[in-house]
């Protein structure tokens, strides 16, 4: 209030000042006229009242000014900070004659109260977004996990609780890989991704397709398709983002359509085992009495019924790989034993297409733990890509020898149409066909799936190295016997059981 | 042509270890039996053909045989009903006849392990030729 005061002194002293300062005026002037100038006395008067007419309007005018001065200041200062007239300039309080220290105070209170103002609306408006985003995340119809870190669970929302069937809540603080079972089509997985994100990037997004995930315990496992946006160093620590597309119901159309099929070809098992029985009956009886043409077609039709049940097989081998009921009996064998026999049953098929095996097998291989009748099916289907892709090269190789690890590694080699290194990729997914041979080439798109979950249940590695028009090599790898003794001395009959999955597990380096 | 095993002569008796060896094979597919009759007997087996579950459990059971193949899907007594009985001492003296199941029903793993354990062979008639069936007896311990 003192600087309120101060004011109303400052204009009271002004108008006192100014008044007096008139009176004196008026008084010396008719002094003046009436003394020195001898002007009759009426006329003074008269003259003296126009006179502080006058004085007294243009004073008032100054007056008003002077006296309005701090008003007017702390107007445009009000006006200034409102929102709809930011055109008004704010007051220079240095040019103020009355009032500055009242003017300045308020003023400067008047700023403050505008910018708490201003914080105020703009938290509001802060808490209203989060709000939003809040409710955008939480509401959203697709589950979704946001990680820090170290992959642990800081956000989930009540879709991510709907489909694992538990309260949202309670998997926060948990590590993503605890709560989700992961299972993926390819060596790509989540993981793999992350930590490459990890040490590259700042930022990075990742699409993954037909992943497995056991969403709770007493439902059939769901297929998802994932999406993934990585962003080092969040300060909210909301490091990882983690979406799930809920495929199920397409892809295991897919996987129905394979058992369906299955289903069907079935019951072509029988009828195929009969005509194949009346073939070799026919060819072992008819042996040296058929004209050579006819020697032909019996090879032919034999190749063609064992070419028609490796097919049936494939059919079954993959819809028992779907429902995890492919096992395989790992017994010790004799690799270079089996790997002849089967070349053996493949060379007719090869040879009606007049193309010639080649079996090179290195010297002094280790026995390897192998499922006899699952090797035979994936070197049947190793040949069969090669004799179908060969195209116009008339040799097939097949060598086996112990590669730089200690692994028995086979590889199947033609000189034929090879493959782009574009598909190379996709070769070992279920139906994945090479779309350019599609028409020319008949084939399932299952035989390289199922060789891949075979050599991978048997604890191998399967890959293919290829360049176009010059042929391709389709490689594999058998752990010698000696490495799986530790398993064999835990089990009571001297086999290892194994299930082949189509499926990667989602390995993490995480160890709670 | 007449393929019954008892019209024919063994071709070639020298063929097989086990040559003159008795062989009951029980199954009513008529293509089966005749498929696998001619090869066994090709490779020196005697065999003899019953496809209805009766009457395969007494020639079982009269124990005249080296080998039973047993078919599971038989009409009367099915073939895992046929193995239980042979297997019963109540029922069935000891066989001297091997055992060997031939199916092409799928079953889970435990229920095979069960047949497996009682039999002794067991064999996916659509993963083998007859050739194959007579192979696998010659390598047979009989």
């Amino acid at each position: 209030m003192d600087y309120f005061e101060g004011a109303k002194i400052q204009i009271r002293a002004y108008l006192i000042f100014v008044i007096l300062a008139e009176n004196l005026l008026l008084i010396v002037g008719i002094w003046f006229a009436v003394a020195k100038l001898y002007l009759p006395l009426a006329y003074v008067a008269l003259g003296a009242y126009a006179v502080s007419v006058i004085m007294t309007f243009i004073i008032t005018v100054a007056a008003t000014d002077f006296a309005m001065q701090p008003l007017q200041a702390i107007w445009r200062a009000v006006m200034h900070l409102a929102p709809n007239h930011n055109n008004v300039a704010a007051p220079d309080i240095n040019k103020l004659v009355v009032g500055r220290t009242l003017v300045t105070n308020l003023t400067a209170q008047i700023y403050q109260i505008a910018s708490v103002a201003e914080q105020t609306a703009s938290v509001v408006d802060k808490q209203s977004s989060s709000l939003k985003a809040n409710f955008i995340a939480s509401n959203m119809p697709l589950p979704l996990f946001v990680l820090d870190a170290s992959q642990t669970i800081v956000y989930t929302n009540a879709a991510a609780g709907a489909y694992l069937g538990r309260n949202a809540d309670d998997m926060i603080g948990q590590n993503v890989y605890s709560i989700l079972n992961m299972l993926f089509p390819s060596e790509a997985t989540f993981n793999v991704w992350l930590q490459q994100a990890k040490t590259n990037s700042v930022t990075s997004s990742s699409f993954w397709e037909r992943v497995r995930i056991d969403v709770s315990d007493n439902q059939p496992t769901r297929l998802f398709d994932l999406a993934a946006y990585y962003n080092k160093g969040n300060s909210l620590h909301y490091e990882t983002m983690l979406i799930l597309f809920d495929h199920t119901k397409s892809y295991s159309q897919d996987d129905q359509a394979v058992s369906l099929i299955a289903l069907g070809v079935h019951e072509l098992r029988t009828p195929l085992a009969l005509l194949r029985g009346y073939i070799e009956t026919f060819d072992e009886e008819t042996q040296g009495k058929l004209d050579p043409e006819l020697a032909g077609f019996m090879a032919k039709m034999k190749a063609t019924a064992q070419q028609l049940t490796a097919f049936v097989n494939n059919i079954l081998n993959v819809a028992r790989v779907d429902n995890d009921q492919l096992s395989l009996k790992l017994h010790e064998e004799n690799w270079p034993m089996v790997l002849q026999s089967a070349v053996d049953m493949m060379s007719l098929r090869a040879e009606v297409r007049g193309i010639t095996l080649k079996l090179n097998i290195a010297e002094g291989l280790p026995t390897v733990g192998a499922d006899r009748i699952s090797m035979q099916e994936v070197i049947d289907n190793l040949i069969d890509n090669a004799i179908k892709y060969s195209g116009s090269s008339k040799q097939i190789t097949i060598s086996s020898s112990v590669n730089a690890e200690g692994f028995v590694e086979t590889s199947v080699q033609d000189d034929g149409v090879g493959i782009p290194a574009n598909i190379v990729q996709n070769l070992f997914t279920k139906f994945y066909r090479d779309h350019r041979n599609r028409a020319q080439i008949g084939g399932t798109g299952l035989g390289l799936f199922l060789c891949k979950a075979i050599v991978t249940a048997h604890g191998g590695n399967i890959w293919v190295k290829s360049k176009e028009g010059k042929g391709s090599t389709f490689s594999f790898t058998l752990l010698p016997y000696s490495r799986l003794a530790d398993e064999v001395k835990n089990s009571d009959n001297k086999e290892i059981a194994r299930v082949a999955h189509g499926w990667i597990k989602n390995h993490s380096l995480y160890r709670r | 042509m007449d393929l019954q095993p008892s019209s024919m002569t063994p071709i070639d008796t020298t063929t097989s270890p086990h040559a003159g060896k008795h062989i009951l094979c029980v199954e009513d597919e008529h293509f089966i039996s005749e498929l696998y009759a001619r090869a066994l007997t090709k490779a020196g087996y005697l065999i003899d053909i019953e496809s209805d579950g009766t009457n395969a459990l007494a020639k079982a059971q009269s124990d005249n045989y080296d080998v039973i193949l047993l078919d599971l899907m038989i009409p009367s007594i099915d073939g895992i009903e046929i193995l239980r009985r042979l297997r019963d001492p109540a029922q069935t003296k000891p066989l001297k006849a091997k055992v060997i199941i031939i199916t092409n029903l799928e079953q889970r793993d435990d229920v095979r392990a069960d047949i497996e354990k009682q039999a002794d062979g067991y064999i996916i008639k659509a993963e083998i030729t007859p050739h194959e069936l007579a192979e696998f007896l010659d390598n047979m311990a009989l």
